[in-house]
């Protein structure tokens, strides 16, 4: 099953508007054929708002939502020919697992043998080939999760929405399916738009990501460069463990106190914040390296990791982590200890204060 | 470790002995309602059902044959049925939008909506009757204005008659069928009916396909409800059936100041008793309360 | 007026000393409660209790079942109670009642009919017609037979849906002499009824329920009891009685059989029967004094007795009910009545 009709989304200045409070605040989006963008946001950013527009179920105020080149903003949801996976999966309790896989068919005029094959492709790209009699409530959360998947894929529509299809299963499992997703985006092809608030789901299936604040996006990259290079302190600090120091630039040259850091490229002069991230930091300097004295306040262990925290002068405090090798858990200076933290002048970022 | 050996059943004589306790103490909070049910319920129509079978002191069937024989009881029990049946239809007819209505509702204006609903069941039934009377009747409200519009020339026959008596029981019982359906339709999630539009299900199809299975369970319910209380009417056919419309409740009553005794009386509540039993078991035939719940449940 | 009161004074005292010097004892009285109940107590227990210096303790009742249920389980809390005429036909049938002792209780000015072995009456009620004055005037229906007459008063009627009364009216209707109407034609009244069918508005089944047929205008012309049309008249309904054939009824009072004071309800019963103590029901609610002598006693004003239904002026126009009849035939009528609304 390929869906060689997969649509471009185009998205101009959409407004939504709760009372006095914008869900969305003028928002433009360019999803390409077959990408997989995920809007990723904290609750309440307004990410759902603008699915369910998409999809349908909720009216903007005001704007423009295009699949291909077909205006859609004001087409019912059951002429839009999406499939839309939902957080609490929707399976109609009343049908079996194959009744609900073959609803969509059943609407389309798909009846007889046609329909049963095509049923019997979709339970088995989501490797349900068997269960096809079960009854819904009789399946584990993860195969409920796959019959949603292929109820809504099994008519090949261009588009796919999902709005936070993993957020009830366990981690293992939620892993194992993000792997499973990728998977099957390669093997079909859709356009899809995925729904999360979680950070790393975003960043390991997305081929961009839309990180979306207060009914805007904040920043739409992909993962590595949003990572990166994020554009404001609400994206670096939405995504990964970072911690946030003041820093000035004056004269080209960027210091934290009096300590000067060297940078890829140096910005315009005025406040930032240097973003320091765990797995970007080592203890003990090093001369090609940026470096900043500091006391260890605590070292935690966690298992494939030690966490240490170390306080900076004027008490902000810093999390780097050390990967739980031999040896290196001994030879770590206990709290109390003076040490030098140090980080890659490449790997320096800076974020304008807001 | 012959005393470590006993470690295992540490204080195991104590936590039964709590666990045991626990019960009892369940038991004693729930034994009073059952005496209550035991002594107000099962007794007197224990008496009643004996009493049925006793004419004169002695063992007979009268009270049943008489049944039969009597060409009355035949169309008692039909207008009944009849009755019954009609007023279920008409309750789920109009109380499913209005419960959909409600329920679609955000929470504080279906809160008041449902107050609304509920309105009527703080008056008592005879008032309520007497005010479909007062509306109905040949000077009633209704026909005056209908008359006054020139839509009709004489009065309209609108109560004293089969037809009334369905009006008036059908507003009493809608509330009946909205409740429980209105709890049912609020449970179900709204994504089911988004989940078949954006599969392609039309808003009619979706209802038809989707909503509409998912709240049977409340529907089963309400009409089983209504119809039940339907079969035990007697106030408003008393009031506004005219003397043409007689169901069996009005009949038991009239039994037993015409027969002088309990027995020709409790026959009829004995029949209808077990007409009533048997109508849920051919219902929970045709709509497994099992399989409903578990719907309902997921 | 003062003259009557010192005479009724020494009545009452005579029957006391009659007595044997009890102290102070007890009996039980049931009736049907609400404000006939209330009128009993004013009307009958009250001078009584003063008269003869006991207590009168009241309880209600729902009909003869609830004394077989006594008699038959030999736990008889009832030393007085007040039935329905059918219903003390049929528990005297039944033998659930002490006989009731004629040389203390004297029936001068009661109807022998209503008098029996086992029961005596206490009041009368009647059911007449009343028809709607509006519609009307003065000049509504003066028998039966224009109750029937559609042609001569269009307009809509209303009956009881039960067999006792509804029966004796409609052969009343087709011509029967008042005084043979027993054993009833049912034939020939289910005939008789036939004919009137369409023009019946309702069969009302309560008393309430006739009352508001009236009131409302909703039936030009109902078969009624007089109590309840006389309330809703005087409520200011346009309507009027007319006693002309009408069916006197009565309740009636027994002594269930076993009852632990009999001796002392039997003279209980002689002063509820009494002229004088009779006398003061009309007062207090629409029935008529079941001794006649009560509209001698004087305490009755001439003005009030015209709306009185067992005043001599009105009781002469009317029929008794037979209650051994319906005694014996209320259940298969009523069947034949049921079966004659469901066509």
């Amino acid at each position: 099953m390929t869906a060689g009709r997969a649509l471009p989304i185009t998205v101009r200045g959409l407004v939504r508007r709760y009372g006095k409070v914008a869900a969305l605040d003028g928002v433009d989006l360019d999803v390409a054929q077959g990408e997989f963008l995920t809007l990723l946001g904290p609750s309440g950013s307004g990410k759902t708002t603008l699915l369910m527009i998409m999809a349908g179920f909720t009216r903007p105020d005001a704007g423009s939502v295009k699949f291909g080149n077909v205006e859609m903003v004001r087409t019912p949801p059951h002429k839009r020919n999406l499939g839309v996976v939902f957080q609490s999966y929707a399976l109609f309790p009343h049908m079996d697992v194959a009744a609900n896989v073959a609803f969509p068919l059943t609407l389309r005029g798909v009846g007889g043998a046609e329909r049963e094959r095509r049923v019997k492709q979709a339970l088995e790209q989501v490797q349900l080939g068997a269960l096809g009699g079960r009854r819904v409530d009789q399946l584990s959360g993860g195969q409920r999760q796959r019959v949603a998947l292929a109820r809504a894929i099994v008519f090949e529509p261009g588009i796919l929405l999902m709005d936070e299809p993993l957020s009830a299963l366990d981690k293992k499992l939620r892993e194992q399916m993000q792997i499973e997703l990728r998977h099957l985006h390669r093997s079909l092809g859709t356009t899809v738009i995925y729904v999360t608030h979680d950070q790393r789901e975003a960043l390991t299936l997305s081929d961009r990501i839309a990180v979306i604040d207060q009914g805007q996006i904040q920043q739409i990259d992909t993962p590595q460069r949003l990572y990166e290079e994020p554009a404001s302190h609400f994206v670096a600090d939405f995504i990964g463990d970072s911690t946030f120091v003041p820093v000035t630039v004056a004269g080209g040259v960027a210091r934290w106190r009096d300590v000067p850091l060297r940078l890829p490229t140096a910005p315009r002069d005025g406040a930032y914040l240097l973003v320091l991230r765990p797995e970007k930091l080592v203890l003990g300097g090093a001369p090609d390296l940026n470096g900043i004295d500091a006391e260890v306040a605590e070292i935690v262990y966690q298992g494939d990791s030690v966490r240490v925290d170390v306080r900076l002068a004027g008490g902000d405090i810093v999390t780097l982590r050390e990967l739980a090798r031999a040896g290196r858990i001994a030879a770590l200076p206990p709290p109390g200890s003076i040490v030098r933290l140090g980080f890659d002048p490449a790997d320096t970022l800076l974020v304008p204060a807001p | 470790m012959t005393a470590e050996a006993v470690a295992d059943r540490l204080n195991a004589a104590g936590i039964r002995a709590d666990a045991r306790r626990e019960k009892s103490a369940l038991a004693a909070l729930t034994a009073p309602s059952f005496v209550i049910l035991g002594l107000m319920l099962f007794i007197p129509v224990g008496w009643l059902f004996w009493l049925s079978f006793i004419e004169d002191g002695a063992f007979s069937l009268e009270n049943y044959t008489r049944m039969v024989v009597e060409p009355a009881y035949r169309s008692i029990f039909l207008t009944t049925l009849e009755l019954s049946v009609l007023v279920t239809v008409l309750s789920v007819l109009l109380g499913y939008p209005v419960a959909y209505m409600i329920a679609m509702l955000p929470p504080r204006a279906a809160s008041i909506t449902l107050t609304l609903v509920l309105v009527p069941f703080w008056t008592a039934i005879l008032v309520r009757t007497y005010a479909w009377l007062v509306l109905l009747q040949r000077r009633g409200v209704v026909n005056s204005v209908l008359m006054s519009w020139g839509i009709i020339d004489e009065p309209l026959q609108l109560v004293h008659n089969f037809t009334g008596t369905a009006i008036g029981m059908l507003h009493i019982m809608i509330p009946f069928l909205v409740l429980p359906l209105y709890a049912n339709m609020r449970a179900i999630d709204r994504d089911y009916v988004r989940a078949a539009a954006s599969l392609g299900a039309s808003p009619v199809t979706a209802f038809f396909k989707v909503y509409l299975p998912l709240s049977i369970p409340g529907l089963a319910a309400g009409t089983v409800m209504v119809f039940i209380i339907c079969l035990g009417f007697y106030i408003t056919p008393q009031f506004l059936g005219g003397g043409r419309v007689t169901t069996i409740s009005m009949k038991i009553q009239q039994n037993v100041a015409t027969y002088f005794n309990w027995g020709a009386a409790s026959s009829l509540g004995v029949v209808l008793f077990l007409s009533t039993i048997l109508i849920f078991w051919g219902f929970s035939r045709l709509f497994p309360l099992r399989r409903i719940t578990e719907v309902g449940g997921s | 007026m003062r003259m009557f009161s010192t005479f009724r004074a020494a009545l009452l005292l005579s029957i006391a000393a009659a007595l044997p010097a009890a102290a102070q004892t007890t009996i039980t009285f049931a009736s049907f409660g609400g404000a006939y109940q209330a009128a009993q107590r004013k009307a009958l227990l009250d001078p009584i209790e003063k008269a003869l210096n006991i207590t009168i303790k009241e309880d209600t009742l729902t009909g003869i079942a609830d004394v077989r249920a006594q008699v038959g389980a030999k736990a008889v809390k009832w030393d007085v109670a007040d039935l329905g005429g059918v219903s003390c036909a049929r528990g005297a049938a039944e033998g659930l009642f002490e006989p009731l002792d004629y040389s203390v209780i004297k029936t001068d000015g009661i109807d022998k009919a209503m008098a029996s072995k086992d029961w005596i009456g206490v009041i009368y009620y009647s059911t007449v017609i009343a028809y709607n004055t509006q519609k009307y005037g003065n000049n509504g229906p003066q028998s039966w037979a224009d109750f029937w007459d559609t042609k001569k008063f269009p307009g809509t009627r209303s009956l009881g849906r039960g067999a006792a009364e509804t029966f004796e009216i409609a052969l009343m209707a087709d011509g029967v002499d008042p005084q043979k109407l027993y054993p009833l034609d049912v034939d020939r009244a289910l005939k008789s009824l036939e004919k009137i069918k369409k023009n019946v508005v309702a069969w009302w089944a309560s008393g309430a329920q006739s009352a508001q047929l009236l009131k409302d205008g909703e039936a030009d012309m109902v078969a009624i009891w007089n109590g309840r049309a006389g309330a809703v008249i005087k409520d200011g309904a346009k309507a009027t009685i007319n006693y002309n054939q009408g069916i006197f009824n009565i309740d009636c009072l027994v002594i269930p059989k076993g009852a632990k004071n009999a001796a002392l309800a039997q003279k209980v019963i002689a002063m509820m029967v009494s002229p004088e103590l009779q006398a003061n029901i009309p007062a207090l609610i629409d029935y008529g004094p079941i001794n006649s002598k009560a509209f001698d006693t004087g305490k009755i004003p001439e003005a009030a007795k015209a709306s009185i239904n067992s005043s001599p002026v009105n009781a002469a126009k009317q029929t008794n009910m037979n209650f051994d009849y319906w005694r014996e035939n209320l259940n298969k009528l009523t069947e034949r009545m049921d079966a004659f609304l469901q066509q």
